[in-house]
C-alpha cells in the first residue's frame, strides 16, 4: 500500500466518482471538501506503520474528497450517493484506531463524524445521548459536570469519538467495575445501504430477536454510519480507595485478581504489570521494583467500595504498596510519548491486544513474549494485563526493534505482529481484546472465526450489496 | 533510587547493544531525537480535546497534530507552500490550550509558526492579513486609525491597546476611574499596536518594527508602570519583547495583576451569581490561572459559579480565525458561550476581546473592572 502522493492519485477509482462528487455538492454543499490537505489528513489513522511510510513521504491511500455531515440528513445523503454510484465511503471519529480502519484503501469519500455533537442527559433513565462525533472527554466532562461519569476511559478518551468507541468495541481503563463500551450501548440510529436511518431504541432490555444493536457493536464501519447512541451512565463515585501490591509472580498476582472476581468484587481500575513493565512504570517506587507491581482501584457507593476494598485486601497474595504508585498510573495514564520518539529515527513499537481464559493466561503470556522476542531484530518485549473478567483476562503487548539488514520496517513490523498472532491463536486466545480488526489484522480473522467468518461476510453483505460501506476493513 | 531507563538496559542486554539496540540508547541520552515539529506530526492527538478549534469545527487537518502534519509535509516539501494548504495552519487560535496536555509540553502555535513566517517571506499571504499588515505599517493601529490623543506624564501608564481604543473607549474611562480610586494618578499616550497581530500572523520582522517603535513610545513617556487592560498587550510586553531584544523600561502589569495586589483593602459586596471567563493569555501565557476568580472571591455575598469548563478559548485569539474564518470564530464563541451558561448568566472577563466575542446570545459579560466598580459604587 506504500505509494507517493502522486501514484495514490492515479490509481483506478471504484464505481463512479465523478459523478457522486457532483451530486454530493449539490447536497450537502461546502461539507464537501477536495483540499489536497484534507485528502491527506485523511489518509491515514493511528496505525503506526502508516506513520513509518509518512515520514518517508509515502502515503497509504487518498481518498478523493472528505465530507462534514451536520446532520442525519446530510449521512442520509451520503450513502445514497455512495450505494448508487458504488463509490465507497469510510466513517471516521476521531482517527485513534491503531489498525488502518479508517485507511481510504479503494479512494472515494471519507465522512467525518465529529461534527455530529449534541448531548442531552436523561436523569431519571441514567442515560445520556450523545451525537456520534462526540469526543470522548468532552462526554465524561459534561457528565461530570451534572454529577455524573460514564464509566469509560480508554487511553484515547482525548482523541476518540464515542461512535469509534462503540464502532471498535472499545474499552476504558476502568472496565473490570464498568465493563467495555458494548455493556453501556442501549441504542444507537446508524444509516445503512441504500441510504436508511434505522433506529434501535434504548430500551433498558428488548427480547425482539437477536441483540440488532451488537452487530453495530464492533462493526468497524462495515455495516453502515452510527450517527447517535444512547449510552448507560452512573452515578459520579462517593468515595475511590487506591491500592497496589508487589508479587513475585505473574501467575501470583493473576491469581489474586482471579479470585477476587470469583468473590463478586469489581474493582475498577486492576492492572498487573510483568517485571520489565514495572521497572518502566513504576522505577520510582523501591518496594515494586523487579517485582510484579499490581494497581488497584476500587470506587463507588461509599458502603459498597469499603466492602469490595476489604476483600481486594484479604485475596491479593503480595505485599501491599501503597496509594502511591496508583496515583503515579492516575497521573500519568494519558501521558503517551514512546512513538513520537521512538518512530522517527526508524525503531519500530508497538502494542498488541489480546484475550485469554483465566486457565490459559500463564501460557499464553509467556508464549507471545517469547513470538515476538525471536523476530531478529526485536529489542524487546513487555505486557500487562488490563481488563479483567471472571473467565479471564486481557494482555497488552508492546514490542520495540530496529529492522535488521535488508529487512524493511514493514517486513519487520508484519513479521513480529504474524509471531504473536500465531502464538495467542495457538495458546487459545483471541486475536483481539478491543483495538479491532481493521485493515492490518485482516490476515488472521478468518483462522480466527473459521465458518463463522462466512457468516460475517454474508451478514456484511446482505446490508451492503455493493460494499461501498469500509469496503476490505476487516473482511476481505 | 533506579533510573528512568534501567528497565531499558536490562531488557535489551549487552549482546543487543552491537544491533538496533545502540540507536535506543541515543535516543534516551538525547544524542538522537527527532525535531519538535516532527515528534508532534506523530502523536496521536492526545490534546484535541482541548482545542476549541478542534472540538468545534471537528476537522481533521486542523486538529493540533493534524496542522503539525501539514507543517511537517509543506516543510519538507512535499505539499505545496500554497494559501490552501496554509489555511490549516492559520486556523489556530493560539491559545496553546493544547500545552497542558502535550507529554513535550509543545505549543502548536510556536511549533508551526516557521512555516508561517516562511510563507509570509516568499509574500504567499492571504488577503484577510494584507490590510492588517498595512494599517499596522502605515498608522501602528490594527484597524488603521491614528490615535490622536495628547500625550500625559507621571508614573503609571494606562495602555489601553488597539481593541479598548477602537471598541470600547468606555472601558478605557473606567479603568481610568478605577485607577484613580485606588490612589493611582494613571496616565496615557497616543498609543501604537503592541505588535502581535503581525507576530500572530507569522509577520515577524513586522512585529519587530511595530514592537520598536511602541517601545521607543513607552520608554520616552517615563513612566514607572504600565497597567493594560488587554493581557494579549502585556504578554507581548513582557514575554514577546524581551525574546526579541526589545527593551522596555517600565514594569509591565495586567489590571488584574495590579488588582490582585490592592483588592484585599476594598470593601465590596455582591448579592448575585456570576461565572467567569479566564482569558487564554492571562491563564495560559501569563501563567495567571486563578486570579480572575481569587478577585471575584473578594467580593462578599458573591457567589462564584464554575463555569463547565475552565478553559476555553472566546474564539478571537491569535488574530488569524476571526478574520480568515469568521464563522468558526463565532461558532466556537457560541459553543464557549454554552460553557459558561453551564454556570451563570452574567459572565466576568478580563479581556477586550473576549468580552466582545462572548457577549450577547442571553449572557451577559462584563470587564472584571467595570464589575469591581459597580460593587465599589453600590
Ligand atoms: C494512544 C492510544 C490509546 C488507545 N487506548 C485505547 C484503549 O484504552 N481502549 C481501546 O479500546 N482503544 C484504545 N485505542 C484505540 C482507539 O482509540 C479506539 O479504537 C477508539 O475507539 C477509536 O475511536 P475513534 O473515534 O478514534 O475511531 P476511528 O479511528 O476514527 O475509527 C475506528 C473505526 O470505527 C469506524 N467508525 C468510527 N466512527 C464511526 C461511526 N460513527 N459509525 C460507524 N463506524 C464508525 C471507522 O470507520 C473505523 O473502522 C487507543 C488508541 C491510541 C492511539
Amino acid at each position: 500500500m506504500t505509494l507517493t502522493f502522486d501514484e495514490v492519485l492515479k490509481r483506478p477509482k471504484r464505481g463512479n466518482i465523478d459523478e457522486a462528487l457532483v451530486e454530493l455538492k449539490r447536497l450537502l454543499k461546502d461539507k464537501v471538501s477536495t483540499k489536497p490537505a484534507d485528502l491527506f489528513s485523511y489518509s491515514h489513522d493511528y496505525w503506526l506503520i502508516t506513520f513509518h511510510w509518512l515520514l518517508k513521504g509515502e502515503v497509504p491511500a487518498l481518498p478523493d474528497a472528505v465530507i462534514f455531515p451536520e446532520s442525519e440528513e446530510d449521512v442520509v445523503n451520503a450513502v445514497r450517493v455512495a450505494h448508487e454510484k458504488g463509490v465507497p465511503l469510510y466513517p471516521y471519529g476521531g482517527g485513534s484506531g491503531v489498525l488502518g480502519a479508517t485507511v481510504p484503501e479503494y479512494g472515494g469519500i471519507v465522512v467525518d463524524l465529529k461534527r455530529l455533537r449534541d448531548l442531552r442527559l436523561y436523569e431519571d433513565d441514567l442515560m445520556v445521548e450523545a451525537g456520534a462525533g462526540v469526543n470522548g472527554y468532552y462526554i465524561e466532562e459534561y457528565l461530570n459536570r451534572r454529577g455524573y461519569t460514564l464509566g469509560h476511559f480508554p487511553q484515547s478518551l482525548y482523541p476518540s469519538t464515542v461512535g469509534g468507541w462503540v464502532a471498535t468495541k472499545a474499552i476504558g481503563q476502568f472496565s473490570t467495575r464498568y465493563g467495555g463500551i458494548e455493556d453501556m450501548v442501549l441504542g444507537l440510529r446508524a444509516v445503512i445501504p441504500p441510504g436508511k436511518l434505522i433506529e434501535l431504541k434504548p430500551h433498558p432490555r428488548t427480547a425482539t430477536g437477536p441483540d440488532l444493536r451488537k452487530l453495530f457493536v464492533g462493526s468497524e464501519g462495515i455495516f453502515g454510519i452510527m450517527t447517535r447512541v444512547w449510552l448507560k451512565v452512573r452515578p459520579y463515585p462517593e468515595e475511590r480507595f487506591l491500592l497496589s501490591f508487589a508479587s513475585e509472580s505473574l501467575e501470583e498476582a493473576l491469581d489474586s485478581v482471579r479470585r477476587i472476581l470469583h468473590r463478586g468484587a469489581r474493582p475498577a481500575v486492576v492492572r498487573i504489570y510483568d517485571r520489565v513493565e514495572t521497572k518502566r512504570h513504576f522505577y520510582k517506587f523501591e518496594e515494586l521494583y523487579g517485582k510484579i507491581g499490581t494497581v488497584i482501584i476500587v470506587e463507588g457507593d461509599s458502603r459498597l467500595a469499603r466492602a469490595e476494598k476489604e476483600i481486594v485486601e484479604r485475596e491479593f497474595r503480595g505485599v501491599p504498596a501503597g496509594e502511591e504508585p496508583v496515583r503515579h498510573w492516575l497521573k500519568t495514564r494519558f501521558n503517551v510519548k514512546e512513538i513520537s520518539e521512538f518512530a522517527p529515527i526508524g525503531v519500530v513499537i508497538d502494542t498488541i491486544e489480546v484475550a485469554v481464559n483465566w486457565s490459559r493466561a500463564a501460557e499464553l503470556y509467556e508464549n507471545v513474549i517469547r513470538a515476538m522476542k525471536s523476530v531478529k531484530g526485536t529489542l524487546m518485549a513487555s505486557a500487562h494485563a488490563s481488563h479483567f473478567y471472571d473467565q479471564g483476562v486481557c494482555f497488552y503487548f508492546t514490542f520495540a526493534g530496529v529492522p535488521p539488514k535488508g529487512r524493511s520496517a514493514e517486513e519487520f513490523y508484519n513479521a513480529v505482529w504474524d509471531a504473536a498472532m500465531r502464538a495467542t491463536l495457538d495458546s487459545g486466545g483471541t486475536i483481539s481484546h478491543h483495538h479491532g480488526i481493521g485493515r492490518h489484522r485482516r490476515r488472521w480473522l478468518a483462522e480466527e472465526l473459521g465458518d463463522a467468518y462466512e457468516v460475517l461476510r454474508k451478514i456484511k453483505l446482505a446490508i451492503d450489496e455493493k460494499d461501498v460501506m469500509n469496503p476490505g476493513n476487516m473482511v476481505m | 533510587m533506579p533510573g528512568k531507563w534501567d528497565w531499558l538496559k536490562d531488557e535489551i542486554g549487552f549482546s543487543n547493544l552491537l544491533t538496533g539496540g545502540r540507536m535506543i540508547f541515543k535516543v534516551v541520552q538525547g544524542k538522537l531525537s527527532a525535531d519538535d515539529l516532527t515528534k508532534c506530526a506523530l502523536c496521536s492527538n492526545m490534546c484535541r480535546h482541548a482545542c476549541p478549534v478542534s472540538i468545534v469545527e471537528g476537522r481533521e487537518t486542523t486538529s493540533p497534530a493534524g496542522k503539525a502534519r501539514i507543517a511537517l509535509m509543506i516543510r519538507e516539501e512535499r505539499i505545496e507552500l500554497n494559501l490552501d494548504n496554509l489555511e490549516p495552519l492559520y486556523t489556530c487560535l493560539g491559545c496553546d490550550l493544547c500545552t497542558p496536555y502535550c507529554p513535550f509540553e509543545f505549543s502548536v502555535a510556536d511549533l508551526i509558526r516557521p512555516v508561517k513566517e516562511e510563507a509570509v517571506n516568499m509574500g504567499v499571504v492571504f488577503e484577510e492579513f494584507r490590510e492588517v499588515f498595512e494599517n499596522l505599517e502605515t498608522s501602528g493601529d490594527v484597524y488603521g486609525n491614528t490615535d490622536s490623543g495628547a500625550d500625559g506624564s507621571g508614573k503609571v501608564l494606562y495602555f489601553r491597546g488597539c481593541t479598548v481604543r477602537n471598541e470600547r473607549p468606555e472601558l478605557a474611562e473606567k479603568t481610568l476611574t478605577l485607577l484613580e480610586k485606588l490612589g493611582y494618578e494613571a496616565f496615557t499616550i497616543s498609543e501604537t499596536c503592541c505588535g502581535l497581530p503581525a507576530y500572530n500572523l507569522g509577520n515577524t520582522e513586522l512585529f519587530k518594527k511595530v514592537a520598536k517603535r511602541t517601545a521607543e513610545r513607552l520608554n520616552a513617556a517615563g513612566a514607572e508602570l504600565i497597567v493594560t487592560s488587554c493581557p494579549s498587550c502585556a504578554y507581548t510586553f513582557r514575554v514577546l519583547y524581551p525574546k526579541y531584544g526589545i527593551k522596555l523600561k517600565p514594569q509591565v502589569l495586567h489590571i488584574t495583576e495590579l488588582l490582585g495586589e490592592v483588592i484585599g483593602g476594598l470593601k465590596l459586596k455582591a448579592a448575585e451569581a456570576v461565572t467567569y471567563h479566564n482569558p487564554c493569555k492571562l491563564a495560559v501565557h501569563l501563567g495567571r490561572r486563578g486570579l480572575l476568580k481569587s478577585l471575584l472571591e473578594n467580593v462578599e455575598g458573591l457567589e462564584i459559579r464554575e463555569p463547565r469548563r475552565e478553559l476555553f478559548c472566546c474564539g478571537h485569539g491569535g488574530s488569524a480565525v476571526s478574520r480568515l474564518k469568521p464563522e468558526l470564530a463565532e461558532e466556537i464563541a457560541a459553543e464557549r458561550r454554552e460553557q459558561l451558561r453551564d454556570g451563570a448568566a452574567r459572565v466576568v472577563t478580563a479581556c477586550p476581546s473576549c468580552e466582545l466575542a462572548l457577549n450577547g446570545d442571553g449572557l451577559e459579560v462584563i470587564d472584571i473592572v467595570e464589575f469591581l466598580l459597580e460593587r465599589m459604587e453600590e
